[in-house]
């Protein structure tokens, strides 16, 4: 192996390179919109809604939770058609992998509206704010600054995982250089070069949060700034 | 119309068993300010907060302006409590609001005001409470506990409530603070504002106060003209009250 032919590899092959790094982009960034949407909506739900509500939603995200998420992506893409819902692979790799994302979401969330002081609901009902016009206002913008660490996490795992997308036969990052490595039988210098497009797209994706965190943090909320460089 | 802004009638409410407040009744009149003292755990905050039903009461009556809002609310518990001004203890600004924010969110959520209408009155809110434009972009972590107490006080009075209700509004403070907060609290009271105020700021009570009402036990064991009440306290238990209360000004402590 060498330098030299990973650069000839990466010349020869990068369109199906590309291919792969386009689709684990968009699946990771898909995925991670749908479950924010839905894992703020089933916090939401699930701290104010109706208790019915509330059950249900309890029992989605233990099911999730206790179920391997590529099963879920093999129920979504193989078993979904049996009731004539047809998905194309990439469409039911996101749709799996974010359902599966909303219910870890939604746990972040809801751990994130709990630790609001209570205080804050008061202030906001005593100005007389509905449940409604309080969660917009309050707990849904306090909940995402306080999780947002959390949100971070998610977003690497899932860039992550989205490699299991090749079982439904998407061509991302991984799938692309098993194609590379079965053709070159240059398995070395292929996976460490998709190793090291992993790595810099978490490292991307933490600096860029990093740096939206700094814009939308509060002072006296979220992880304290004074203890930064002391710890 | 009569001069009744708030009436509360016998009222009740215990918290497991435990009997808090047990048959208050009073009243208070369209501008006048009627001072709530009595010792720790005596059910001050909880009678507060059955007013603007923040908690539900057991039993009893409550009305604002002669319309019934316990039991039976005359409207949404919502457009009752804008009517009722809160000032906490604690302060409870929006920690992830600035200072303007704080005071117009009110404005523009619950009163559906435009942002600019929303906007001007809470500045005139901060500039009734002493709080200048180079502070209305800060957020509250970046204020002195008198500073965001007197914010407080902006957001509750910009929403033109017809009572403000404030408990303890100056004990979380340091003492030197405690002056800028009770100054505006009294700037509200020459402009006639209707308040209930829950404080052992004797001095600040004798000087605002309509009347003193002494809560002991989840009852009101007296009350009276605030120089009656401090001066010569008749029920034994609230002269002993009021010494104590003498006796840590002297020391300084709160
Ligand atoms: N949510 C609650 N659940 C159970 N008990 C409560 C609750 N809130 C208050 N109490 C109890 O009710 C009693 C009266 O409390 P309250 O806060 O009204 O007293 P207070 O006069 O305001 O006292 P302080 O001067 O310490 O503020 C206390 O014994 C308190 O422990
Ligand atoms: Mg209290």
């Amino acid at each position: 192996m060498g330098i030299v032919s990973a650069f000839e590899l990466l010349a020869k092959y990068h369109s199906i390179f590309l291919l792969g790094l386009r689709n684990t982009l968009i699946l990771t960034a898909t995925a991670f919109s749908i479950g924010f949407a839905l894992g703020i909506t089933i916090a939401v739900l699930r701290e104010f809604g109706p208790k019915p509500i509330r059950h249900l939603l309890a029992a989605y995200v233990e099911i999730i939770r206790g179920t391997p998420m590529l099963l879920q992506l093999f129920i979504v893409y193989y078993a979904l058609p049996a009731i004539g819902i047809v998905l194309p692979p990439i469409a039911a790799a996101i749709l799996g992998m974010g359902l599966n994302s909303g219910a870890y979401q939604s746990e972040y969330y809801r751990a994130a509206i709990r630790a609001i002081p209570r205080g804050q609901y008061e202030a906001a009902l005593s100005l007389g704010m509905t449940t409604r016009q309080l969660i917009e206002v309050l707990a849904i913008p306090m909940a995402v600054r306080i999780a947002f660490p959390s949100m971070v996490n998610e977003l690497v795992y899932l860039l992550k995982y989205s490699s299991i997308a090749y079982f439904l036969t998407v061509i991302e990052l991984t799938y692309a250089g098993k194609i590379v490595g079965a053709e070159t039988f240059q398995y070395l210098e292929v996976y460490t070069i998709i190793a090291i497009i992993y790595f810099a797209l978490s490292m991307a994706i933490v600096r860029f949060c990093k740096f939206v965190e700094s814009r939308i943090r509060v002072p006296g909320l979220g992880a304290p700034e004074a203890t930064r460089g002391l710890i | 119309m009569s001069g009744e802004i708030l009436r509360v009638d016998n009222l009740w409410k215990s918290y497991s068993e435990t009997p808090v407040l047990r048959g208050v009744s009073f009243e208070v009149l369209r501008g006048e300010v009627k001072v709530i003292m009595g010792p720790s755990g005596s059910g001050k905050s909880t009678l507060l907060r059955c007013i603007n039903l923040l908690v539900r009461p057991d039993k009893g009556r409550i009305s604002l302006e002669g319309k019934e809002v316990f039991p039976k609310p005359y409207d949404s518990i919502h457009r009752i409590r804008q009517k009722i001004g809160f000032v906490f203890q604690s302060y409870n600004l929006f920690l992830h609001m600035t200072v303007l924010d704080n005071v117009r969110v009110g404005l523009i959520k619950v009163k559906k005001l435009s942002k600019e209408e929303a906007t001007k009155r809470a500045m005139e809110a901060l500039r009734i409470v002493g709080i200048g434009p180079e502070l209305w972009n800060k957020y509250p972590a970046q204020l002195s506990g008198g500073q965001q107490q007197r914010v407080a006080i902006a957001r509750a009075i910009a929403m033109e409530p017809t009572i403000m209700l404030m408990d303890e509004p100056t004990s979380a403070l340091d003492p030197e603070l405690v002056g800028e907060v009770l100054n505006v609290i009294r700037d509200l009271a020459k402009q006639k504002m209707t308040m209930l105020i829950v404080t052992h700021e004797l001095d600040f009570a004798l000087e605002v106060a309509d009347e003193i009402m002494v809560l002991d036990g989840g009852k009101i064991v007296e009350r009276g003209k605030p120089s009656e009440i401090l001066n010569n306290p008749k029920h034994p238990r609230t002269r002993r009250f009021i010494e104590r209360l003498r006796r840590r000004v002297e020391h300084g402590h709160r």
